[in-house]
């Protein structure tokens, strides 16, 4: 037998017996009932919040201001924006929501809410449809336009393997391009120096229904049902949840894995077109270039946290809501720039994720 | 001869699931000792404990006599002990001398291939192999492979080597050659733990056995005065009566496999125009060491794989080898796969979504808007029942949860509720305890009996010998013969090494 | 003509530096097995910590880039906490540290008022006398020193991945994690160095966009730089030469879109400026449809380890 130890000389030196070490062991845990499961995703929300709160007294706001603030938001005046914000927050949490059901991170949520938006907005600029159809016309359109924007990642996914976590990142940025390529050229209001089209019709807008409540919190909120029954009730529901759970074996069941993966991608991309349509129907009145910042990441939050739920992603989504609109106060009253709300969203999800850490797995001390 | 290691009282468990409970072990240098148990009797745990991979609640290691506390795998080996795993501990695409390298540690690479390289020729020789340092792992046999693992912790010094389950991958004549191997290792001194669940090997070649229980140690008996139904009785506590097997009346032909070719993902041939027909109401077993397709045959049958060329032909069905999955082909062919997780269940689901889950297309539960749940719960619990699946709280439950036993029978309650016409077997026992195994055989029988077709793919021969009807033995892709019953075991095994 | 192309293929190398030193540094991590999505919001933090050293040191590029190199891998220790530690999904983990720096470079970058401030950038140094060769000499031998440190490095780097004990160790850990460990490999240690040393480099690359290239920051300037990163890894199938020819021909897209519009040929401006990401998707797509059999994927790459999982 060749000696090796004078290949590693540490490795003989080591082995000396020390009876009494603690050892640190991980074991993966079979399950957690739901309520300690609970209990560790609310701590560490609580932890995430906290650090947030930190890192903005850092930046100059104080707690005690940032609470004022929080207060400030449900008056009636903050809260019928919040209501506002809300409905494309939830839409894109569903869209969000629903690609992650059968493993397919869509990301490009902008690029898709970008063409939900240049479809409605075609609508109205080529006057397709009399006026009372119009606004229905500019919703199906926008809804069009998402779904074959997030079907050609899909589709590069099927047929060329592409990872659609790149796909739909880049196509984003295409999507944006295309859009300024309009906004500067061929559908720029003659009348603005700025990258926006001429504003929309009276009918084409989506205006307020009383009790300071927008007609676009309605669609949400009827999407959010839809999408509720389809997952939970529906047979394409099911499939989505046995082709997540082990797609081999969906397989040889026979449940049609492509069909399936293409109408979830194609639903996920139009309620994407809807948040889209919403944006510039109701707040924007016109396309301009901005309405789908910050959109990406949001969606990926209130899906991570809903758990992929419809019906809890207009919980998250309301909840996401004030966080923009308080977002906003800082912006103009504090000059804290809006991508701090980026920030505080990857602060949550880094420890709402940490916490699956502890529910998944049990640490214990040995000896 | 002194204690080389010993383990005293060991106590693991795994999330409240208690796998070893007071376990003892103790062995000699120079002595083959086995390690006698069935399926799930926490033979590979205890050893785990001893290499350092799982750190025990309770209990002691002592080595050489001296109680040690193992931090992890290099403190176990710096003492001298070698463990060759089920599967394998290799990184595929490195070559035999940087596998090697890795494990005994150098400060610089290419001074350390250079003296890995004459340490390997060097261990080689003394032990008989023959093996190229410069070839990468993913290309050499699964034989080969043991080898390397072998190699890799005798050049590491190890003076206690445990073998877990060696023999499961091998022909018969490799495993004797493994055997007789290790044998003369003893007798040099080194001590050697032969894991292993099969009587012959404990008679023919250990000094020593330790039997197993449902992670308790029962007994350490000298096998050569301990007779094989005494050692049965150790093993499994209870007598085992096998399953009465009526004579086959098989009919005319059912499945017909021809000329079957399937290639892998990385582009060599697994299937070699395999050629074999099953009658209805016969059980065909297909004998031979994994790695020679029996993987990808199983896939094909199922539906998982699209053959390149040939077919798959069944009664009343047609060619079904590139057709896409449709409700009649499902019902007609019942598949239990050798990896329960991979094809047959979801681990994650329910037990009723798991049992509905291949009818819900043909509307059986529900149209395309609604889903009938508890049309689905209705029938999984009425399966269960008659199957006997036992460990069951509810239907909603997770079916990651059961036992290995249950989920396997869950999985013939869902394929033979449809009483399929066909029916394929892939190492069905697998991991299952004496219990199980029997259950499982029992079920494959009756299927026969009522006039169903059965494949019965399997490595491990003894079960192939006790079930099939008629075998064939699959090398490279291909039959190469067939037997029917009574088998000559020699006949086979030559025939599996003859077109090696 | 010739000067034409000259002038475009003398600007790729420094446009390429940022694209080779982000991809190895992702390729360094992911050969250990940790799927790397963090190198757009690592380049940014980058970029940032150049500027603001410029800026604070009235000068020193040199520093600057070191400074930036420090940062990232300082920042990339969240994502080695959360991804081998907590064994969070890597996926997730990556996207949530690209955001949180996105929003972390945009606030400093804002409160500190480093915005839009003019640094003075490296010169471009000629190695005398090749670079008098016409055509060639420009374009090979008279760029800044970041790009003959590129070479360098890659030739570094390579060596230690494929030569060395420590990069066997590496290679392993990502390849099967369940043998190293049991070769007695800490599989934490070395997947945390390997995010740690992968991440300098991509800080480095940020650093290079904003103290070299453009010479000022803006917020989010990287502008998709690290997804397209991401992607020439999978193109090079992880190894580190073929992800220098990928960059190479990223610069050379990316140098030649300014000359278009200088040579007076008429594209509508921003159908341009969407080429490198069309181009990355055209990649991709032929990376799919050329693959033949396995990929040269490592082993056990986006899996957490956990040695006493039950099996």
């Amino acid at each position: 037998m060749h000696d090796v130890s004078a290949l590693n000389p540490q490795a003989r030196a080591s082995a000396k017996p020390a009876p009494n070490r603690l050892r640190l062991v991980l074991d993966v845990r079979q399950s957690l009932p739901a309520w300690k499961q609970g209990l560790f995703i609310a701590g560490s929300l609580v932890v995430g919040l906290a650090i947030s709160v930190a890192v903005l007294a850092v930046a100059g706001i104080s707690p005690i201001e940032l609470g004022g603030e929080l207060i400030a938001v449900f008056n009636a005046d903050s809260l019928r924006a919040v209501l506002v914000q809300a409905a494309p927050l939830m839409l894109v949490g569903l869209a969000a929501s629903l690609a992650f059901r059968i493993g397919f991170w869509n990301l490009g949520l902008e690029g898709q809410m970008l063409f939900g938006g240049i479809f409605a907005t075609a609508i109205s600029v080529y006057q397709i449809g009399p006026p009372q159809t119009r606004l229905l016309l500019m919703g199906l359109a926008s809804a069009v336009g998402g779904a074959l924007w997030c079907l050609l990642a899909g589709f590069l996914k099927i047929r060329f393997r592409v990872n659609e976590i790149i796909a739909t990142l880049l196509l984003n940025y295409v999507a944006m391009y295309f859009l300024f390529h309009l906004l500067y050229g061929a559908w720029q209001d003659a009348r603005s120096a700025f990258p926006q089209s001429t504003p929309y019709q009276p009918y084409e807008r989506l205006w307020d229904i009383g009790f300071g409540i927008n007609s676009g919190l309605i669609v949400a909120i009827v999407a959010i049902i839809v999408a509720g029954w389809l997952v939970h009730f529906s047979r394409l529901g099911f499939y989505m949840r046995v082709v997540n759970a082990n797609r081999s074996m969906a397989r040889v069941v026979g449940i049609p894995i492509q069909p399936v993966m293409l109408w979830t991608v194609a639903i996920s991309g139009a309620c994407a077109g809807i948040a889209g349509f919403v944006n510039v129907a109701s707040q924007e009145g016109r396309l301009t270039q901005s309405f789908a910042n910050g959109y990406v990441f949001s969606g990926v939050l209130i899906a991570f946290l809903s758990r992929n739920d419809p019906i809890v992603v207009a919980v998250v989504g309301f909840l996401i809501a004030v966080l923009f609109i308080m977002g906003q106060t800082l912006q103009v009253f504090y000059q804290i720039p809006f991508t701090m709300v980026q920030m505080i969203e990857a602060i949550i999800v880094m420890s709402v994720a940490s916490s699956e850490f502890f529910i998944r797995h049990r640490i214990h001390l040995i000896r | 001869m002194t204690t080389s290691l010993a383990l005293k009282g060991i106590r693991k468990s795994f999330d409240g699931v208690v796998v070893l409970d007071d376990a003892e072990f103790s062995g000699k240098a120079g002595e083959v000792h086995a390690l006698l148990g069935e399926n799930g009797a926490g033979k590979s745990s205890l050893m785990n404990v001893a290499a350092g991979l799982y750190a025990p609640e309770a209990g002691h290691v002592l080595i050489n006599g001296q109680p040690t506390a193992l931090s992890g795998p290099a403190e176990a080996r710096g003492y001298g002990i070698g463990m060759v795993h089920q599967h394998f501990k290799l990184v595929m695409p490195f070559t035999v001398a940087e596998n090697i390298l890795l494990a005994n540690g150098a400060s610089a690479y290419r001074s350390g291939i250079r003296h890995i390289r004459a340490a390997i020729k060097k261990q080689s020789d003394e032990l008989g192999f023959a093996l190229d340092p410069d070839r990468r792992v993913n290309t050499l046999s699964v034989a080969q492979q043991q080898q390397v693992e072998i190699v890799k912790v005798l050049v590491g010094g190890a003076k206690i080597l445990i073998l877990d389950e060696p023999t499961a991958v091998l022909t018969d004549a490799e495993a004797e050659q493994l055997l007789a191997t290790v044998q003369r290792l003893a007798r040099a001194g080194t001590t050697v733990v032969l894991i292993t669940h099969k009587l012959n090997e404990v008679k023919r070649y250990a000094d020593s056995v330790t039997i197993m229980r449902r992670g308790r140690t029962v007994a350490t008996v000298d096998p050569s005065t301990t007779t094989a139904a005494e050692l049965t009785q150790l093993t499994v506590g209870e007598t085992q009566t096998l399953p009465a097997r009526a004579q086959s009346e098989a009919t005319g032909t059912r499945l017909n496999v021809g000329a079957l070719t399937c290639a892998r993902a990385d582009g060599s041939i697994a299937l070699q125009e395999a050629t074999f027909f099953v009658r209805a109401g016969e059980i065909y077993g297909i004998a031979g060491v994994s790695g020679n397709g029996q993987t990808e045959l199983a896939e094909a049958l199922m539906g998982a794989r699209e053959p390149t060329n040939g077919e798959i032909w069944v009664e009343d069905l047609g060619d079904i080898s590139r057709t896409p999955m449709s409700h009649t082909r499902i019902a007609a062919v019942g598949i239990i796969p050798a990896d329960r997780y991979t094809f047959a269940l979801a681990g994650s689901l329910s037990l009723a979504d798991n049992f509905a889950v291949a009818e819900v297309g043909s509307g059986r539960y529900g149209p395309l808007g609604l889903l009938d749940r508890a049309a689905m719960q209705r029938d999984t619990t009425q399966a269960i029942g008659e199957y006997d699946v036992q460990g069951v709280r509810s239907v909603k439950q997770k079916a990651a949860l059961l036992s290995g036993g249950n989920a396997q029978k869950l999985v013939i309650a869902r394929e033979f509720s449809r009483h399929p016409s066909v029916v394929v077997a892939h190492s069905p026992s697998r991991g299952l305890d004496a219990r199980a195994c029997n259950a499982v055989h029992q079920r494959l029988l009756s299927a026969r009996d009522r006039g169903a077709a059965v494949v019965l793919i399997s490595e491990d021969l003894d079960e192939v010998l006790s079930l099939s009807d008629r075998i064939g033995v699959m090398t490279r892709g291909r039959i190469v013969s067939e037997f029917s019953r009574p088998a000559d075991r020699q006949a086979i095994g030559r025939a599996m090494v003859d077109h090696a | 003509m010739i000067a034409f192309l000259t002038n475009w293929l003398a600007g790729a190398p420094s446009n390429a530096v940022p694209y080779a030193l982000a991809a190895l540094g992702l390729i360094i991590s992911e050969r250990s097995g940790v799927l790397n999505l963090t190198a757009e919001g690592l380049m940014l933090v980058g970029a940032l910590a150049g500027i603001g050293t410029c800026l604070t040191l009235g000068g020193y590029p040199e520093v600057a880039l070191i400074v930036a190199a420090v940062a990232a891998s300082v920042v990339s220790l969240l994502f080695a906490g959360l991804v081998v530690i907590l064994r969070v999904n890597q996926v997730i983990a990556g996207l949530s540290v690209v955001f949180f720096c996105q929003g972390l470079t945009g606030l400093i970058g804002t409160i500190t008022n480093w915005q839009n401030k003019q640094v003075v950038g490296l010169g471009r140094l000629a190695i005398w006398p090749l670079s008098e060769i016409p055509v060639i000499g420009r374009i090979f031998f008279e760029q800044d020193a970041v790009v003959y440190l590129t070479v360098v490095i890659f030739f570094l780097v390579n060596w230690w991945l494929s030569s060395t004990m420590m990069g066997l160790r590496t290679r392993s850990v990502g390849e099967n994690p369940a043998a190293a460990d049991a070769a007695g490999i800490s599989v934490t240690w070395y997947r945390v160095m390997a995010i740690v040393f992968g991440s300098s480099l991509i800080g480095l690359a940020g650093g290079y966009i904003s103290v070299v290239n453009v010479k000022l920051w803006v917020t989010g300037m990287t502008g998709g730089r690290g997804w397209i990163a991401v992607a020439l890894v999978v193109f090079a199938r992880w190894a580190p030469w073929p992800a220098l020819f990928g960059a190479l021909l990223f610069g050379c897209i990316e140098a030649i879109i300014p000359h278009i519009a200088a040579a007076g040929i008429r594209v509508p401006q921003y159908l341009m400026m969407m080429t490198p990401y069309l181009a990355t998707i055209a990649v991709m797509m032929w990376v799919g449809a050329t693959q033949r059999g396995g990929t040269n994927e490592p082993g056990a790459l986006g899996q957490p380890h956990v040695r006493e999982e039950r099996s």
